[in-house]
């Protein structure tokens, strides 16, 4: 894992960071409001035509690497070896429910993983950091955010060294699971217990920053919040309640 | 909040996933992915542990797509459950963490299953899938299948998490450990 890089260049990187993130969590929520079964499996399609549109259409790519062992663990649990009714096709005999519920299923992890994937690759830290202290949102809160996200590559990099060095000082991590349970304890405890060794003087340096203090920070350079972004989140949120009322009232469960 | 705890979060969600990294090195069919939430829930309390897991899951879901943030009720269970485990000195020995962890762990894999199956119909991530359709090849129904998949990967998930947190505490020096005073107690002094 590495933290975003820079943003990819397309209309994905020229929008406010909150209509990115919007975005993604309308369709996470609509993935399970749209009607089955056509519902999800045309989300998906929306998905990764928006993600192509938006200049991020790698996460098209990733997206259907993450989701292919979803999407053969649903074949096999709800295809193969559902209840009910059976349909042939060629030699395999599926179930005809299961299938339809695998599908909309599979349609539903498309979507999401599609578009958090193309939100993740068009995030830029510093522009989200100034986007919500426009807002107005503590600078611990996004501190947190951002903070977290600088320590996952150096700690990810720091879990590889200390393999590297232990595996040099002559330890066996390859053989039955207990041996390689053994081996967890001298490769992850380094990891804990320096970065506990570095939250003081982590802490210290916070406090000089002021940063626990709270209270609204003036970003030198927000993003601009467009007329456009505000009518694409406002829309976004209208769709939403609208697939929410309609689920309510008429679509089956 | 404090700069203490302002910098211990964000290096416990990195634990979380660093921790992670390691497990799938070392090709264990387990995750140890809260080891940095338990930590943080025994050294500074609830709220920070709370607050570490469900950023670790945000991120999680940053990364891999929203729909993993359905598991975050399962990070406030966690933090709670460690959180009691350390006022009892649940981390004194390595017997008393492998019994508050498989607590912990029956708790959690049934919260779990509750979420898998409602969710995400019984698929989620590859070992506990996996266990769950080999239970359902072997004439299992679901429900029962997905229950019993989560509950035991949990389990031994848990009791190992804690085993470890337990260690990494009780390795500490005096100096560092006497800065939280839940941890001193967590380690029964």
């Amino acid at each position: 894992m590495t933290a975003p890089g820079p943003a990819s260049p397309g209309l994905a990187r020229r929008a406010h960071p909150l209509t990115g993130l919007s975005t993604a969590i309308a369709v996470t929520v609509l993935a399970f409001l749209v009607p089955p079964p056509w519902g999800p499996l045309l989300l998906y399609g929306a998905s990764g035509v928006l993600v192509a549109i938006c200049g991020v259409g790698r996460a098209i790519r990733q997206g259907v690497i993450v989701c292919l062992p979803l999407w053969v663990f649903l074949f096999l649990l709800h295809g193969l070896m559902g209840g009910g009714p059976t349909r042939s096709l060629g030699p395999l005999t599926l179930s005809a429910d299961g299938t339809i519920a695998a599908l909309v299923q599979a349609g539903r992890f498309g979507a999401i993983i599609t578009a958090s994937l193309g939100f993740y690759h068009a995030f830029d830290p510093s522009r989200f950091l100034n986007a919500v202290a426009a807002r107005g949102w503590p600078m611990h809160v996004s501190y947190l955010f951002v903070a977290t996200l600088h320590a996952l590559p150096a700690f990810l990099d720091r879990a590889g060294a200390s393999i590297e060095a232990q595996r040099t000082r002559g330890l066996r991590y390859r053989g039955g699971a207990w041996a390689r349970a053994r081996a967890v304890v001298p490769l992850a405890l380094p990891l804990i217990l320096g970065a506990l060794a570095e939250v003081d003087e982590r802490a210290h340096a916070l406090e000089m920053r002021a940063v626990a203090v709270g209270g609204k920070r003036t970003p030198l350079d927000p993003p601009a919040d467009t007329l456009a972004d505000r009518t694409i989140r406002w829309s976004l949120l209208l769709l939403v309640l609208l697939a929410l009322v309609g689920r309510l009232t008429s679509w089956p469960m | 909040m404090s700069s203490r705890l302002l910098a211990l979060i964000p290096l416990a969600v990195a634990i979380n996933v660093a921790i992670g990294r390691i497990v799938a090195e070392l090709s264990l069919p387990v995750y140890l992915d809260a080891v940095g939430t338990i930590l943080v829930s025994a050294l500074a309390g609830l709220g920070a542990g709370i607050a570490t897991g469900l950023i670790s899951q945000v991120f999680a879901a940053f990364v891999s797509g929203y729909v993993w943030l359905a598991f975050a009720p399962i990070q406030v269970l966690i933090a709670l459950l460690a959180y009691f485990a350390a006022r009892q000195g649940g981390f004194r020995n390595f017997g008393a963490s492998i019994v508050w962890g498989c607590l912990l762990g029956v708790a959690g894999g049934a919260l779990s299953a509750f979420i898998s199956y409602l969710a995400f119909k019984g698929v989620t991530a590859g070992g506990v899938t996996f266990l769950t359709t080999v239970l359902v090849g072997a004439g299992i129904d679901l429900p029962w299948a997905v229950a019993l998949s989560s509950l035991v990967t949990d389990v031994i998930d848990k009791a190992l998490t804690f085993a470890l947190v337990g260690v990494a505490l009780r390795s500490l020096p005096v100096r560092m450990i006497s800065r939280y005073p839940l941890a001193l107690r967590a380690l029964g002094r």
